[in-house]
């Protein structure tokens, strides 16, 4: 997530509180800039619009990783260095199966995982940044812009909207 | 995306708030070990001392110092081997099925579950490593471009799959535990006063912050590799089936071992993980988390699994006969039934195709200490199945000349309870510095319990 310069913070204390106000602010035209929960509230995802595309990149991976083995195991075992199994053909692919799945999992899981650790910016070593330390514990933290949104009008709403607390920094 | 069935009672007791999950689950971190723990890990230690010891013997001196031999080529090595990974398949299993099938009742159980894969998976690759005589070679099992030829490895045989399926498994199966500890790191970094503590879990929550950018993607990676290791999860038994089912040995031959090991690691599994949780509940005083229900779920899974062990045993039993093979009926009728290996045959028998079904009755899976003791039959029993299959099929096979009786020596005991060590030891530091519950996990279904059944309230006899 971009750092925000100047934010107006609204701190919950239930998914359902934070779920109505969300509902009631974004009929107002007050869209969160982000959102930070305990655990995932999927209606809110959904609300925001947050959709991922690392399934689509995991089957891009699988499927081209999977071409990239069968390819290495036909040079290796029948171009490179050929040698006769008990009569196999050189190019054995029923026993290729297995090596091919399961390099397939390894590959996706790889690829994935380093996928998501640069989309979401969570690697080793990363300081994160805290909106609110509350926010992973027991608190539904929902933050935004200052500069895109009118402030007082937005403070009166999240008031309304039931917000434990309202925080400006 | 959560999944609520109301046959279920609360997944989760006591009315718990968000706040007090987190101190509940995080509070065996922050608080000093009793001085149980401190015992507990003496014990694993000196099995781990003497592990290293027969380790170290077998390595200067070699697998002579074994008791295998030409005929029992593969000897309490390969049997450790195979119990260890049928236990290490239960975490995944327990992660991944249920999670794909959105059961959440698994959110209290599935953490420790995959922190004693990742344990039993190293401790059953050390045994094929060793077994290798040079472990120091080990890497000529991988494909790489080399200065032999290049002579590249035997992509038809299933010990080459078995190298591939492992170090895979070991991978995922770490990966998709370390995933799913990011958020609660995150938990105890932003909760502890301690400062080292929140350097620590700073550093291993990856700078989490629980954004809804972060939690959609999160919970993409996890259905994905949940998807995949699935998969992974069926065919790393089959694979080790297969180095038995491929050979012409009495006993291995049969088209019925992938999915009898398949079922077995997981009956394994799901049994160790029972015996872990019903730990983790009395010691840390986790009834809440783990309860009566959670248990019960397991031994259901233990008495159906249970039956199709003992379906297994007598489908061998029944092919020996009906096929007419007279190597398969001597070794099943005059070696395992009856015959020098028969304590082993009948006590596998037993212990799991015959006590599990004790399960059937619902005082005996309420009842805690008999459900502990039956899932350490379970355990027994089934390395008692590996020892059977092993040793009976090895030690007496097509010429009598050939016939020999194994049993392990000194050093081969040793790394047996080396394992052992080092699998008590991950799992006591498991328990003193991670959080045993998925913390995030746990918090989302308590919007489930509240749904269904309002929070806290009791139901069956919980409590």
């Amino acid at each position: 997530m971009k750092t925000l310069n100047k934010s107006i913070i609204g701190v919950f204390g239930t998914e359902e509180s934070m779920m109505d106000a969300l509902c009631r602010l974004m009929a107002e035209s007050f869209e969160p800039a982000e959102i930070y929960s305990p655990y995932p509230v999927h209606e809110a995802l959904r609300a925001l619009n947050r959709r991922s595309k690392i399934s689509w990149a995991s089957w891009f991976y699988g499927f081209f990783g999977g071409l990239a083995v069968l390819a290495f195991l036909y040079y290796t075992a029948v171009i490179d260095w050929p040698l006769d199994y008990g009569g196999k053909p050189f190019n054995a692919f029923p026993s290729f199966i297995t090596v091919t799945l399961v390099l397939i999992i390894l590959i996706v899981t790889i690829f994935t995982l380093l996928t998501f650790s640069v989309r979401s910016k969570i690697y080793p070593f990363k300081k994160a940044v805290i909106v609110d330390s509350r926010a992973t514990n027991d608190k539904f933290i929902m933050v935004f812009d200052a500069d895109k949104v009118n402030r007082d009008q937005l403070l009166v709403s999240l008031q309304e909207a039931g917000a434990e607390e309202i925080i400006e920094k | 995306m959560s999944y609520a069935t109301e046959i279920r009672g609360p997944l989760v007791l006591g009315n718990k708030k968000l706040s007090q999950v987190s101190e509940d689950i995080i509070s065996p971190i922050d608080s000093r070990p009793g001085k149980w723990w401190f015992i507990a890990m003496f014990v694993a230690s000196l099995m781990l001392v003497y592990g290293a010891y027969a380790l170290y013997i077998t390595l200067t001196v070699g697998i002579g110092t074994w008791n295998v031999n030409n005929s029992v080529a593969w000897g309490w090595d390969i049997i450790n081997f195979v119990w260890w990974i049928g236990i290490g398949h239960a975490g995944t299993a327990f992660s991944i099925f249920l999670l794909l099938l959105r059961q959440t009742w698994r959110t209290s159980i599935n953490r420790a579950a995959e922190a004693m894969t990742v344990a039993a998976v190293i401790c059953a690759a050390l045994f094929p490593l060793i077994h290798m005589g040079r472990p120091w070679l080990f890497f000529y099992i991988a494909p790489y471009p080399n200065t032999r030829g290049p002579l590249w490895v035997n992509y038809n045989s299933p010990l080459f799959w078995d190298f591939m399926a492992i170090s895979a498994y070991l991978l995922i199966s770490a990966s998709f535990w370390y995933l799913g500890m990011i958020p609660d790191f995150a938990t105890i970094r932003d909760k502890t006063s301690s400062r080292i503590k929140k350097m620590v879990y700073g550093i291993l929550s990856f700078g989490w912050t629980g954004s809804s950018r972060e939690w959609i993607r999160y919970e993409s990676v996890g259905f994905v590799l949940g998807g995949i290791a699935a998969v992974l999860v069926v065919s790393v038994h089959s694979i080790v089936s297969t180095d038995f089912a491929s050979s012409v040995i009495p006993g291995w031959h049969t088209t019925l071992f992938p999915p009898y090991f398949v079922v077995g690691a997981i009956f394994s599994g799901f049994a160790m993980v029972m015996t872990l949780m019903i730990l983790i509940r009395k010691i840390y005083k986790f009834q809440d988390y783990v309860t009566y229900g959670h248990l019960d779920a397991i031994a259901r899974i233990l008495v159906f699994v249970s039956l199709i062990m003992g379906t297994a045993y007598l489908t061998e039993i029944f092919l020996a006969w009906y096929s007419g093979n007279e190597y398969e009926g001597f070794l099943l009728f005059r070696s395992r039934i009856t015959g020098p290996y028969a304590y082993e045959f009948w006590a596998m028998f037993i212990c799991n195709a015959l006590i599990p079904q004790l399960f059937w009755s619902k005082r005996i899976r309420n009842n805690l200490t008999l459900a502990f003791i039956i899932s350490l039959f379970i355990n027994v029993g089934m390395w008692y199945e590996r020892f059977n299959i092993i040793v009976t099929s090895l030690s007496r096979t097509y010429l009598p000349s050939v016939w020999v009786s194994y049993h392990p020596t000194y050093i081969e005991v040793g790394l047996y309870l080396g394992t052992m060590g080092l699998f008590s030891t991950f799992v006591l530091l498991f328990f003193r510095f991670v959080p045993m519950i998925a913390i995030h996990e746990v918090k989302s279904v308590l919007k489930h319990n509240e749904r269904e059944h309002g929070m806290g309230e009791l139901k069956n006899g919980d409590q």
